[in-house]
């Protein structure tokens, strides 16, 4: 037995799946050749094997060393032998494919064997899977791809995560490029929900980009998220703010109204008006809505209380009968009214207090950075509720364009609204994909993977607010109608628990951060801990894999994209070797008027690079 | 706008030129791509004809006109 090379030692212990294990004495050179390459002895994170019959066994070795001496033996031998700590995780038939889970145990002095590339590429191998794709390789041995399997990590949802400059944004990429790739994959739907603006350089050919300020010199297109389509919930903070029960009540009352007689507009309205509540996805029109109100709560009327109609409204007029300020809904210009000391005149008696929220929605409605909410485009409704286009159109875009990645790009949309706008859009694309289970276009027949960046910024513990809602929702019930989100984040103990306990699969780059480990740790069964050791020591790049997608954790560097093909969160260099910046470089001519031009413009390109770009 | 390769830079992988914009787009080997603006044409041209495009780019291209990264 000891002439074979890649015989190591014997089992001394078995506790469950953990072994104790011995090396032999001719292991000593902690180096051993097998058919031409070489392999070290003992290496945390290595695989092991021990045959039993036809059957192998393999395992993880955990520790290795004078802690890994059984506690009877330590102080008999405190370095006379040197032992390893193995964790087994599964077996395979000889000339069989490998299975997690254990059908025998090994016991005392059974070998225990290297495990060679051979023996690796039955672990790792899915040679009779279609499904599996490669994203990387398996660390430990660099010509052995790491396969996980495309169902499950879609549908099964994912996590990433990692410190800042694990190369999380890079790995994001280079997975969502093979993902896509336009080969293998014609048909694959992913949606970035991007939060800073990067992935659009990465996958400029592959993407549609929509931005909040879009530079169509680049082809991107103007983000819209139309305030109709969003649910009282998702709509009320962010237009009146927080109201009492009555008037909260009354105005979606009023919403209600609205959204069913804009009925009309509609080419395929729902069967009865009475489906219709003020969640419906029905536009109306909101100016409109604040044009009213406002009337209702600030007018002068030339009558008394019982008699006040909208006719009877005082208007001060100059000349006579002339409105100085009449006042536009589509504007949020308020009227002018006749005040009270000029006699004959009474206030409105309406009932409600909601002049405050409504100026709160006034300013709102003025603020040009939420024009993408309040004023988008086509989507607009005019004062009778009636639109130009239809959500179909908006769905199209989002889901159905020509490239297989859509970027939604909310870099330029203000921080208060971060939240309920993510939730809006992953609610409508939810509700588009659950609708339409049964259609071509539904996500059981075309499943969407949505790619959540920078999750912790709208998903912390116990996520409140639309977003957290959204994505509990496709967490728990998304995998029904093919809908498997990818969570990126740099800060997982900052995600709610129960959305990140939903994710199947988890690429754990390098991790710093204790309690952020804890929390990656918590998702992976307790005897492959040891694995997870390594993740403050993992080189930048690379992955453990842990979960549904793949049969075993693997350690593997994942497929980076072409170097041109960079996500735009790549480090700036200090010290530059090659290409102009960086601080050992003579200093450049400063302009700061085309920075502020670029501030002002909300656009971090240069006005003069367009127009290269025009040709 | 055609690119031209050079494979014989060490820093350099491929540059273009626009005359209209008098615009040099410089693609180097790190994956950044640059755009030189206003950059004359007989500047152009000595760039073309110049044997270390490297050396040349960081003597009379680096600082002496305003760039922004793509």
């Amino acid at each position: 037995m000891p002439s074979d090379p890649t015989y190591l030692g014997t089992v001394e212990d078995v506790r469950g799946a953990t072994l104790s294990v011995v090396l032999s004495e001719e292991t000593v050179s902690g180096l051993t050749f097998i058919d031409g390459s070489g392999y070290r002895i003992g290496q945390v994170g290595s695989f092991v094997r021990i045959p039993l019959g036809l059957v192998d066994l393999f395992g993880v070795v955990s520790q290795v060393g004078a802690g890994a001496v059984p506690e009877r033996l330590a102080e008999t031998e405190p370095f006379g032998r040197r032992w390893m700590t193995v964790q087994l995780v599964g077996e395979g038939r000889r000339f069989g494919k490998f299975q997690r889970g254990l059908s025998q145990y090994p016991t005392v002095s059974d070998p225990v064997h290297l495990v060679t590339e051979q023996d690796l590429e039955k672990i790792y191998g899915r040679p009779d899977e279609p499904q599996a794709i490669a994203i990387g390789q398996v660390a430990s041995s660099e010509s052995i791809p790491a396969l996980v399997d495309l169902d499950k990590l879609i549908t099964r949802h994912s996590a990433v995560v990692g410190t800042t400059g694990a190369g999380k944004s890079t790995t994001v990429a280079g997975l969502l490029s093979t993902l896509t790739d336009p080969q293998r994959f014609p048909s694959a739907r992913v949606i970035i929900l991007d939060m800073h603006g990067e992935y659009a350089s990465a996958l400029r050919d592959r993407a549609t980009v929509f931005r909040v300020n879009p530079d169509p010199t680049r082809g991107e297109q103007q983000l819209n998220v139309p305030y109709w389509a969003m649910t009282s919930d998702e709509l009320m903070p962010i237009t009146f703010g927080a109201l009492g029960d009555t008037e909260r009540g009354a105005v979606l009352e009023e919403i209600t109204k609205r959204k069913r007689e804009a009925l009309a507009y509609l080419d395929n309205p729902p069967i009865t008006v009475d489906q219709v509540n003020a969640d419906s996805p029905v536009p109306f029109s909101i100016h409109k809505l604040w044009f009213e109100l406002h009337c209702l709560v600030n007018a002068t009327h030339t009558a008394q209380q019982a008699a006040q109609r909208l006719e009877t409204m005082a208007f001060e007029e100059s000349p006579p009968s002339t409105p100085i300020q009449p006042g536009d809904a589509m504007t949020v210009v308020p009227p002018r009214f006749r005040s009270i000391q000029q006699g004959q005149v009474w206030l409105s008696q309406y009932p409600l207090r909601i002049s405050r929220p409504l100026e709160g929605l006034a300013s709102r409605l003025r603020d040009t950075r939420l024009d993408f909410l309040f004023r988008p485009g086509p989507w607009l409704p005019a004062v009778s509720g009636e639109t130009s286009q239809d959500l179909d159109t908006l769905l199209a875009g989002w889901l159905g364009g020509a490239m297989p990645v859509t970027i939604l790009d909310l870099s330029g949309v203000p921080s208060s609204i971060v939240n309920p706008l993510v939730g809006t859009v992953l609610r409508i694309i939810y509700e588009a994909m659950f609708w339409a289970r049964y259609l071509s276009e539904g996500g059981r027949e075309r499943p969407l993977l949505i790619v959540l960046e920078e999750a912790h910024a709208y998903l912390g513990q116990e996520a409140q607010g639309p977003a957290g809602a959204a994505v509990r929702r496709i967490a728990k019930e998304g995998r029904k109608y093919g809908i498997g989100a990818m969570l990126v984040s740099q800060r997982p103990s900052e995600i709610d628990t129960t959305i990140l306990s939903q994710c199947g699969t988890m690429i754990a780059m390098r991790l710093a951060n204790s309690s952020d480990r804890l929390h990656v740790a918590g998702a992976v069964s307790e005897h492959l801990q040891g694995l997870l050791d390594m993740l403050p020591i993992l080189r930048t790049g690379e992955a453990i894999i842990v979960g549904e997608a793949v049969h075993l954790p693997v350690r593997a560097l994942i497929n980076p994209p072409a170097s041109n093909r960079r996500p735009d969160s790549a480090d700036p260099v200090v010290f530059q070797t090659v290409g102009p910046g960086g601080w050992n470089r003579s200093q450049e001519a400063q302009n700061y008027e085309d920075v502020v031009t670029v501030w002002r413009r909300q656009n971090p390109r240069s006005p003069r690079q367009a127009k290269m770009q025009d040709e | 706008m055609d690119w031209f390769e050079t494979p014989e830079s060490g820093s350099i992988l491929r540059f273009r030129y626009e005359t209209e914009t008098l615009t040099l787009e410089i693609e180097f080997r790190n994956g950044n791509v640059y755009q030189y603006f206003d950059v004359p044409e007989p500047v152009y041209q000595a760039f073309c004809q110049a044997g270390s495009k490297g050396q040349f780019f960081s003597q009379s291209i680096r600082g002496a006109f305003r760039y922004a990264r793509c």
